[in-house]
């Protein structure tokens, strides 16, 4: 996968987009954000009774003269965001045709550009069977790409992906079992600053419900990316098979006539929709797509109407 | 049930060897996808209804296993027994005569004899030979040893009913023919039994008659003459209406004069009886009289009929050689327009011994000459037709032998035209000429005597003449005492001086072939049917034949500017109108059939709907098989179509 990410013209386009927040976040650095915090900036926000210790630069004469009590003056406070990016590098992910795990590092790709452009911090993680999978033990290992800000990181980010989908090309990963629900609960635990967070994974596992629950009661704002490849959705299987999970190896016989195909379909759409109504429960987004989506069509049509991005 | 092919069963081998296919067919092919997961949730909700789902898998080994049962039951012929003929062949008889027209069965005799014919057909084993022949006025073969039903069912169908009466003798020497090619034939005859069978018929096959028809009430006009009386002039017309029922019948008689109501006569029939009606005050001018039974009955046909006025005015010359018969002359004077003229053997005698070597004929030229105990040398014999009476010596044409002693008088045949209404019984010859049978006569008369049987009277055309020989003397017999002498006269006379338009017969039966002289040499005749239609009549040896006489009615026939004459074909056969169905068939053809029909068993093979069955299992096994590729072509097909409309 020496193929580069993304064309010039993708990432100037990409710089009109703006991800969206629907809840104030808080973040140690000032940033272009509104933050739930009050501040020093120019907007007002509200009065408070002022108690010592207050810096009193920061009471209303005006206020005093009329009321002969002190008020501090509020200011919202414009802060920066930490974006969270899980990208599920299981085995299962390295299939399909377009691949799904390459379709996956294109999307953080964009995503996490949006998000420097905007002066938002970003941060991506791997999520796999590898032992360095877990959050920060690994870092600069390749599978942990620590917050970084600004426009001018774009590079180390594009190259970390690259690296990502490469590492993964081969064969390592097959045959591992992977816990998603310790992984997600773990990153949960060890967020020091929660805020957006995209999960990209086809979500052929279980457990990913309960690591999705971690992160909501953690604070995370999760935009869920139902990944599958159009043979998911469709499979062209006739015949009697055998089918070989290519991740533990796991063997299922079928007979696939037109009866069990149509079965497959109504119990995706029954899976997927388990999934919407489970993320809309608790206020997450959830996008499922196939990878014959293109990505153009993903990032300014499908997230735009979605509510992900503006 | 039976089968005719019971070793097709050993193909049910091939069940085991599907089942063992289907077993080996099983081993799947392997295939790696991204991860079972989903196909693993989906298993176990297919687990819950599992014996339904394995069922459901071998539907297609239930299917192919449905399809070759149904199939080797095809090939094995499974059959039943019916009511029907059995046999590897069947020849089919249909009498098409007039009789078969009787609608005492709906909607009529021979749509009957044909609806059982197809039925017959039907129940024939698919292989058998089948051969279709109608006995009308001719035997016809509509179809020979053919194996293809539909080929049966089109030449059954073609047959219709005919006005003649039937050649089912013929029909039958046709058949047997036929049978002597092909093993285990039956042959099947649908009659209704009024037919006249030759003595002897050496049949091959088994004969069956199945007798059509359940009635015999039937009235009909027998005989319709319209006549000139010889000296007034004044007509007269003869009817005679017959009832072949077995109850006495009413029915009235109406009388048609040129087309008009002439007067209805009401009759009383008894069963099985005749009445005559005889009409004498007929208006002058009357040239055509026609006859209707008003009562309807089974056989329509016979309830009518024509006759005509002969044409015939001129006069006809007759000469009488004899030595002076007064029965002779009186009978010949009773013809209207003959002209006698007598010679005496005597006279003739002296003359000849006078003028020796003759320098003309001492025999006037006349229509007919009759030669009464009389005949003349080699040479004198006079143009015209000829009648010998008791010759005395051999001519060309025939040879004397001796005499006979009181022969008995036999007819030779009942329904020679010239006995028509003559009775022979009570009849005494004292002795005959004994003259040994011509070849080109046909004999009408035979004389049984202890010395043998020798013909009486025998008639024949020689020459392009008409010959006639009685054998024995008039004053010898008492002959001119009996009824029957001015009948047997006037059908001899009738045929020996057909009138002066060249011998066209009054009354012709249906289907009869007539040939006459053509009235005026080199003129073209012409003849316009009943129905309106006009055939132009071809020579054949110097006489003009006519055979389309199938419709009942008057035939007109001219000639020249104003020549013309008519003849008028009616159903005048007792064999005909007496339509109650016979038990059997008449002679020894009836004796040789053998097993009787009616409880025979036939086979009707059943393998047909077998094999379309099996066809329509393999249809549905293959529409399971694919159905899901099926299911693809329709959603691209709707797909193409919904990007078309867009």
């Amino acid at each position: 996968m020496a193929e580069r990410l993304f064309t010039e013209e993708f990432i100037h386009r990409l710089e009109r987009l703006a991800l969206v927040t629907r809840r104030a976040a808080a973040g140690p650095l000032q940033g272009e954000r509104r933050s739930s915090q009050r501040g020093q900036s120019v907007e007002f926000a509200d009065y408070r009774p002022y108690v010592p210790g207050d810096d009193f630069r920061r009471i209303d004469w005006s206020a005093y003269a009329r009321l002969e009590r002190f008020f501090i003056k509020l200011f919202v406070e414009e802060q920066d965001l930490l974006v969270h990016f899980l990208i599920d590098t299981s085995a299962s992910m390295n299939w399909g045709q377009p691949n799904k795990l390459w379709y996956a590092v294109r999307s953080a790709g964009a995503l996490g550009y949006v998000a420097l452009a905007g002066l938002d911090r970003v941060t991506i993680t791997a999520l796999g069977a590898l032992p360095d999978a877990s959050g920060k033990s690994a870092n600069g290992s390749g599978r942990y790409f620590p917050p970084h800000r600004g426009k001018n990181q774009a590079l180390a980010l594009f190259s970390f992906l690259q690296n990502l989908a490469g590492q993964n090309n081969g064969e390592n990963g097959r045959g591992r079992s992977f816990d998603p629900a310790r992984a997600l609960r773990s990153y949960a635990a060890a967020a020091s600053q929660p805020g957006p967070l995209m999960l990209l994974s086809d979500l052929m596992d279980d457990g990913w419900l309960d690591g999705l629950r971690a992160l909501a009661s953690r604070g995370f704002e999760v935009t869920l990316v139902h990944i599958l490849a159009p043979e998911e959705v469709r499979p062209d299987l006739q015949g009697d098979l055998k089918l070989i999970d290519v991740e533990s190896g796991a063997e299922v016989e079928i007979t696939a006539d037109y009866e069990l195909l149509e079965r497959y379909r109504q119990n995706l759409q029954a899976w997927q929709e388990e999934l919407r109504r489970f993320c809309s429960a608790r206020g997450m987004h959830y996008v499922p797509l196939d990878t014959s989506l293109p990505i153009e069509e993903l990032l300014f049509a499908w997230l735009r109407q979605k509510g992900v991005l503006k | 049930m039976n089968f005719l092919a019971p070793a097709a069963f050993a193909l049910s081998l091939l069940l085991p060897l599907i089942v063992a296919l289907y077993l080996l067919k099983l081993r799947r092919t392997e295939r790696e996808v991204s991860s079972t997961y989903l196909w693993r949730k989906m298993v176990r909700d297919m687990e819950a209804n599992a014996p339904w789902q394995r069922l459901r898998r071998n539907l297609l080994l239930i299917l192919q296993l449905l399809f070759l049962l149904v199939l080797i039951f095809a090939l094995a012929r499974p059959f039943t027994l019916v009511q029907g003929v059995g046999g590897e062949a069947l020849i089919l008889i249909l009498d098409t005569s007039a009789s078969m027209s009787a609608t005492d069965v709906a909607p009529n005799r021979l749509e009957a004899a044909k609806q059982r014919a197809r039925q017959l057909v039907d129940d024939m084993l698919d292989d058998a030979r089948i051969t279709v022949i109608s006995a009308g006025t001719e035997a016809q073969v509509r179809v020979a040893s053919t194996q293809d039903r539909r080929q049966a069912h089109l030449a059954i169908e073609s047959i219709q009913p005919e006005m003649g009466g039937s050649e089912l003798g013929v029909a039958l020497e046709l058949a047997s023919a036929i049978a002597a090619r092909q093993p285990d034939t039956e042959i099947v005859v649908l009659s209704d039994g009024r037919v006249t069978l030759p003595e002897r018929l050496a049949l091959k096959g088994r004969l069956t008659y199945l007798p059509v028809g359940i009635d015999g009430q039937n009235q009909a006009i027998s005989q319709l003459t319209l006549e000139k009386a010889p000296g007034s002039g004044a007509l007269t017309a003869f009817a005679q209406i017959a009832n072949y029922g077995a109850q006495p019948a009413q029915n009235r008689l109406l009388l048609y004069a040129n087309g008009a109501l002439l007067n209805a006569y009401d009759l009383e029939l008894p069963a099985r009886g005749q009445q005559a009606v005889v009409v004498e005050d007929l208006p002058p001018d009357t040239v055509q009289i026609e006859a209707r039974l008003a009562e309807e009955d089974m056989l329509p046909l016979d309830n009518q009929a024509v006759a005509v006025l002969t044409g015939g005015s001129g006069s006809i010359s007759v000469a009488l050689v004899s030595p002076g018969n007064r029965f002779l002359e009186t009978a010949i004077s009773l013809f209207p327009g003959a002209e006698l003229t007598r010679v005496d053997t005597r006279v003739l005698a002296e003359e000849q011994a006078e003028n020796d070597a003759a320098s003309g004929p001492l025999i006037p030229e006349a229509d007919l000459t009759i030669f009464d105990g009389y005949v003349p040398g080699e040479d004198e014999l006079p143009d015209g037709n000829l009648l010998f009476i008791a010759p005395v010596s051999s001519t060309e044409m025939f040879t004397t032998t001796g005499t006979i002693e009181t022969p008995v008088l036999n007819a030779a045949n009942v329904d020679d035209p010239l006995l028509s209404h003559v009775s022979l019984t009570g009849i005494n010859v004292l002795d005959a000429v004994s003259i040994p049978l011509p070849d080109w006569a046909r004999p009408v008369i035979m004389g049984e005597s202890a010395e043998g049987s020798s013909p009486l009277l025998f008639v024949g055309e020689v020459d392009g003449r008409r010959v006639a020989v009685l054998a024995f003397d008039l004053r010898r017999s008492d002959l001119p005492l009996n009824m029957a002498f001015p009948l047997l006269w006037a059908n001899l006379f009738q045929w020996l001086v057909p009138g002066s338009s060249g011998g066209i017969p009054q009354q012709v039966n249906p289907g009869e072939t007539i040939s006459f002289l053509p009235p005026v040499e080199g003129e073209a005749v012409t003849v316009t049917r009943p129905d309106g239609s006009v055939v132009r009549l071809n020579m054949d040896a110097g006489r003009l034949v006519f055979a389309d006489t199938t419709e009942l009615g008057v035939y007109r026939v001219s000639w020249g500017e104003s020549g013309s004459a008519a003849f008028v074909v009616n159903l005048f056969s007792n064999q005909e109108s007496l339509i109650e169905p016979a038990a059997s068939l008449p002679g020894p053809a009836a004796e040789g059939s053998g097993e009787g029909t009616q409880d025979q068993l036939a086979r009707r093979e059943w393998w047909r709907p077998f094999a379309l069955l099996s066809l329509a299992v393999l249809t549905g096994e293959w529409f399971v098989y694919q159905r899901a590729a099926l299911v693809r072509l329709r959603d691209d097909a709707s797909r193409f179509l919904e990007r078309f409309r867009r």
